[in-house]
């Protein structure tokens, strides 16, 4: 391996895959005890243990596979932060044959849930940094919780700035937290949407997500930058970051490639000599630099 | 590799010494897998009984893998009739096997599905019941490469026992504990191998290693194949792929796989199944987004895996054991030889480039 | 219907059954035999209760996905009925399924699921009665039938050996013929890239292992020097003309006459611009195997250069257009004609055996798909995964339904390039699944693909009088 950057330093946790002879692949079964839609079609589910076993124990940017029996199973990042309790949540967009046939389900039906897997956020070496997350559409979800998790810890930060951002006002998620983030001493909420997806009253900002960020004209001293969204929004937000003199070191992301063992077996994540489930998820803009255009 | 043979602990058999070692094998409850032939196709097989064993026998079309990593695995059933899911481990069926008469090559292509597989414990526990008898080649056919990826016609490595053609008979030799244990039951019977017949044989299979073609793989093909993930070549070479998985599927040491679901919501299993990074699914996802959107970014992540990033990773060693099965078999004729030796000839591009 | 509706239970649980109580899916339209069998309940009419109903709104809607997913899950038969000729809702969905009953009707008794247990009848609203007797026969011969219970090969089953191909007819062109043509070949690429007619030559180059071609896209004099000909240029160019594996630009492309077949029949499809494309027919003198035999396709063809080729070559020249040869190569029955008949001459249950085992060696790589020409599709059936129709699972069940669904989707379309059949790495007689269908839609409606770029497609298309012997009366 090339030298461990800090997001994938092996001393963030990673919790042994299975036990004993037992099939990793075998899931824990969590009830859903609650869910709140975020948008039309994004939806927020509260998954509690319902096999009797221990609670889940992961740090924020591990993901997890969540098993819908008979549709299968899809990866999702843990949307909150261990800080918050043991009841794991996952943000879901149905987009596919798992996503959907989740949000058919109620609450108290049961799902499977294995992992987590992946590295994590590496929130410890943030401490004394002001951060800025940037999250688009559903990329958001996979910045919650290390916004959480330093919000939890607030005097262990600096200046928090929070961008979210989305296609239209109904696509925003998280709209009822916002506020909660905002309430929280020296910590900004900056909520914006593309042009022509603002509705009527719509008191945020107007733009492209990059275009914003560069707009803000936060100094990239002291400064990290938690960025997450698709493919074309990140590509922009580099470009933007790179000309406001933010060092790739201290861009972090989280990637979003199609995975699914979690164990570095199945080799569908690989990239290069990546394997964006083992490796990553969570990687800075740095490594990224240094991975084939293959993502 | 190894070519230093113990004349020690070694014997001379013919075909009928071997037939009924492998019938015994059989009969004490041992899945015995060699090649057999049905209309033509060359498969390995279990065998029914030692008469069955073919002597001699042609190259299996696909590698022995699928009897350590199947090509469909139950990982688990589920049942939720009327309630709540339950969860129920396949009941495994391990038994004692034996790969028999497997290619220098194919053997090694074990050891490399361990190095990726060994950690999941139904490989694992197959692989712990397998003991593997190799065949060296007394012939080497124009695919083959062996040679150019660290092996030999009659390499050691994954082999338990190596056995050796002689005169028309065979050498045998343990080249493990598990292996003397295997032999251990009808050795009895068996004439030890003299050093005049290991002489022999021993100068036949520098003549077969010999013949094994001179593959243009260049050392330190990893590096440079890394720093050409840019080349053009690429796109040249790999838009003749039609994205089959023939490559993939024959192949001794790819152990890529999907995991699906397959039943009702109330009863059903889901499984493990072998996948291909060369299909255009492999890498597509929900939101319709395709890293790698053609065929030819596909087919250079096959051979950039098998070449670059997998050696770069593990002390040089390729992903590949040089059988050449991918190379008869391809439909569009392509030959991951021919292909590594374009893209190295190709000057050094950017890497944020191609396909 | 995904896997949801027919819960017929694990086979496995119901091989351990006692007494054998067939299960038959029986598909049928809303409008009328559905009706006929409320009718039939509702008059107190007795029949088998062996019968599961899947209810459609027409059989015109009826997938031969809905019939093999039944077979799969575990039915021991299949019905599918619906209105009268003339009698449809929608003016002519049963005349449509009339002829796609038919041709999957030929593949399931060609596979050995035969006739006992596929049907098809026409009950109305008002045929109560009729719809009784229609299941008591069909459940009837369904239990003749027996189980399905047979997927994978069994232990110690003795296999059905193919006959011997016959000898080929004509001779291997001589090595000097094959050079001419090479040269001839190189000449014209020459040309028509020197002149910028086309961007791309795709013909064929010398493989890296010996005896062998493979494809060649020459864009450039330098690499149209590389072309060659010979008895080994087996890959149908033709795939590289339309779908995921399209080659842009002009292209210029060598075609045997199974090949162009394959051209007219994308052309028919409208998967490709013929003004793009320049045809460069070569008369052919038949592909032989690494054996040296020829293919099986070959015997009977005498390798004229098909119609609406722009080119010509042969070892005298390159002339325009489409021109036959003095002394066409001789011809003999096709061999693959002999073993069709063979198979069908064994009891239903060999055939299947037969069946079972080939499937059985399939390693769902796709290639047959990969390297058919007609094999176009953006998302292939098997990659559907909202339903699930075909398992992805590489086992015996989802095999059998692939390589069912792959031969069906191909009639009246199938250039019989014998491609899939060459790629196979596991060997499977794919030529045979599609030799079958295309005599059945031959026999049936007169058609043979691949020979007229504006005839509609026969299984999209029907005639009121299409025969119809096989729908219980």
């Amino acid at each position: 391996m090339p030298a461990p950057d800090p997001a994938s330093a092996p001393s963030l946790s990673r919790e042994a895959p299975g036990n004993g002879n037992a099939s990793p692949f075998r899931p824990r079964l969590f009830r859903i005890a609650s869910y709140r839609d975020e948008t039309p079609d994004v939806r927020t589910f509260r998954l509690e243990r319902a096999d009797g076993g221990g609670p889940l124990r992961w740090r924020p940017g591990q993901f997890v596979h969540v098993s819908v029996f008979g549709a299968g199973e899809a990866v999702f990042t843990l949307a909150s932060s261990p800080s918050r309790g043991e009841t794991v949540e996952c943000t879901v967009r149905a987009v596919g044959k798992v996503t959907e046939a989740l949000r058919g389900l109620g609450e108290g039906d049961v799902v499977g849930v294995r992992g987590p897997y992946g590295t994590a956020f590496p929130v410890d070496e943030w401490r004394g940094s002001d951060l800025a997350f940037v999250g688009g559409g559903i990329g958001m979800a996979a910045l919650r919780a290390p916004l959480q998790w330093v919000l939890d810890h607030r005097e262990e930060y600096g200046e928090i700035v929070v961008l979210n951002g989305a296609r239209t006002v109904a696509d925003l998620a998280y709209k009822d937290e916002m506020g909660e983030w905002g309430a929280v001493p020296a910590t900004r909420v900056v909520r914006t949407v593309d042009p022509g997806g603002e509705s009527p009253g719509w008191d945020g900002e107007v733009g492209l997500l990059p275009q914003v960020f560069e707009r803000l004209a936060l100094a990239p001293q002291g400064r990290i930058v938690v960025t997450c969204g698709p493919p074309v929004m990140l590509h922009y937000m580099f470009l933007a970051l790179g000309r406001m003199g933010y060092a790739p070191e201290r861009v972090v992301t989280t990637l979003e490639n199609k995975m699914k063992c979690g164990l570095g077996l199945c080799g569908r994540c690989n990239v290069g000599r990546f394997f964006v489930c083992t490796d990553g998820p969570v990687v800075t803009w740095a490594r990224l630099q240094g991975l084939p255009e293959d993502l | 590799m190894s070519t230093a043979f113990d004349r020690n602990g070694s014997w001379s058999l013919d075909a009928a010494d071997l037939r009924a070692w492998i019938g015994g094998l059989v009969g004490s409850g041992a899945r015995v897998v060699a090649p057999a032939e049905r209309e033509g196709l060359w498969t390995f097989r279990p065998l029914r009984s030692g008469e069955e064993l073919a002597l001699p026998a042609g190259f299996p079309a696909w590698s022995p893998k699928e009897f350590l990593f199947p090509r469909t695995e139950t990982l688990f059933r589920y049942e939720s009739s009327g309630g709540e899911p339950g969860l129920e481990d396949p009941v495994r069926e391990d038994v004692p096997q034996v790969l028999f008469g497997l290619a220098p090559c194919d053997a090694a292509g074990l050891v490399r599905l361990d190095a990726v597989l060994g950690a999941d414990p139904a490989y694992a526990s197959r692989r712990a019941l397998t003991t593997v008898v190799t065949l060296a080649c007394d012939a080497a056919r124009p695919e083959c490469f062996c040679t150019t990826v660290g092996g030999s016609p009659h390499g050691e490595e994954g082999g338990d026992l190596l056995l050796v053609p002689s005169d028309g008979a065979f050498l045998l030799r343990p080249l493990t504990r598990k292996g003397t244990e295997l032999a251990a039951g009808a050795s009895a019977s068996w004439a030890p191998a003299t050093a005049e017949a290991w002489e022999r044989a021993r100068a036949r299979l520098r003549e077969v290693a010999e013949a094994v073609g001179r593959s243009p793989l260049a050392h330190g093909f990893a590096e440079g194949l890394e720093r050409r993930f840019g080349s053009r070549a690429w796109q040249q070479v790999g838009r003749r792929c039609l994205g089959c998985s023939i490559c993939t599927y024959v192949c001794p040491s790819c152990s890529c796989f999907d995991i699906q679901d397959e039943g009702s919501p109330g009863c059903g299993r889901r499984c493990r199944i072998w996948d291909s990074c060369t299909f255009g699914l492999f890498t597509l996802h929900a939101s319709g987004h395709n890293p790698r959107p053609n065929q030819a970014a596909r087919y250079r992540q096959r051979v950039l895996h098998k070449f670059s990033s997998y050696p770069l990773e593990h002390g040089g060693v390729p992903m590949c054991v040089g059988c050449g099965r991918c190379v008869r078999l391809c439909p569009a004729g392509l030959d991951v030889r021919e292909t590594v030796e374009r893209v190295l000839a190709e000057g050094k591009e950017p890497r944020h480039a191609g396909p | 219907m995904n896997g949801t509706l027919l819960e017929i239970g694990p086979p496995a649980a119901r091989e351990e059954r006692s007494g054998f109580e067939p299960v038959v899916v029986a598909i049928v339209c809303n409008w009328c035999t559905y009706a006929g069998a409320d009718m039939a309940g509702t008059t107190r009419r007795a029949y088998p209760p062996n019968v599961r109903l899947l209810r459609v709104p027409c059989t015109g809607r009826v997938s031969p996905l809905q019939v093999l997913k039944a077979f799969e899950q575990g039915a021991d038969g299949v019905l599918v009925s619906g209105c009268h000729p003339g009698d449809c809702h929608y003016v002519h969905g049963n005349l449509v399924a009339r002829r796609r009953l038919a041709i999957l009707r030929a593949l399931l008794d060609f596979v050995g699921l035969d006739a006992r247990r596929f049907h098809v009848s026409w009950v109305s609203a008002s045929e109560g009665v009729r719809w009784a007797r229609v299941v008591e026969t069909v459940t009837r011969a369904v239990r003749e039938a027996g189980p399905l219970d047979a997927w994978s090969p069994r232990d110690g089953e003795e296999p059905v050996r193919l006959p011997e191909p016959p000898p080929a007819p004509s001779p291997p062109a001589s090595p000097e013929e094959q050079e001419a043509v090479g040269r001839n070949l190189r000449s014209l690429a020459a040309s028509l890239l020197g002149e910028g007619r086309v961007t791309v030559f795709l013909g064929y180059g010398e493989a890296t292992l010996p005896g062998r071609a493979v494809p060649l896209l020459a864009t450039d004099l330098a690499e149209a020097s590389a072309l060659v000909w010979n008895d080994r240029c087996h890959s149908n160019l033709a795939v590289y003309l339309a779908g995921p594996n399209r080659v842009p630009g002009k292209v210029a492309v060598v075609l045997k006459a199974c090949d162009a077949r394959a051209v007219i029949g994308l052309q028919q499809e409208g998967q490709l611009r013929r003004e793009d494309l320049v045809l460069v027919g070569v008369r052919c003198p038949g592909v032989r195997e690494e054996d040296g035999r020829l293919a099986l396709k070959c015997h009977a063809c005498d390798g004229e250069v098909a119609a609406g080729c722009d080119f010509t070559v042969s070892a005298d020249g390159v002339e325009t257009g489409a021109a036959r040869s003095a002394a066409p190569r001789a011809v003999a029955p096709d061999p693959r004609d002999a073993a069709i008949a063979f198979l069908e001459g064994l009891p239903p249950a060999r055939r299947w055996a037969f069946w079972r085992e080939q499937f059985d060696r399939c390693l769902r790589c796709y290639a047959c798909r990969a390297v058919c020409p007609l094999c176009y599709c953006g998302t292939c059936i098997s990659e559907h995964h909202r339903p699930q129709w075909i398992p992805a699972s590489i086992g015996p069940r989802g095999n059998a339904s692939w390589n069912a669904i792959r031969a069906y989707h191909l009639a009246g379309r199938c250039a019989g390039c014998d491609e899939c059949t060459r790629a196979c790495p596991a060997r499977l007689r794919l030529d045979l699944l599609n030799r079958r269908l295309a005599l059945e839609v031959e026999r049936r409606f007169g058609y043979r693909a691949g020979e007229d770029p504006s005839a509609a497609p026969p299984l999209a298309a029907f005639r009121p009088e299409d025969p119809q012997e096989f729908v219980h009366a």
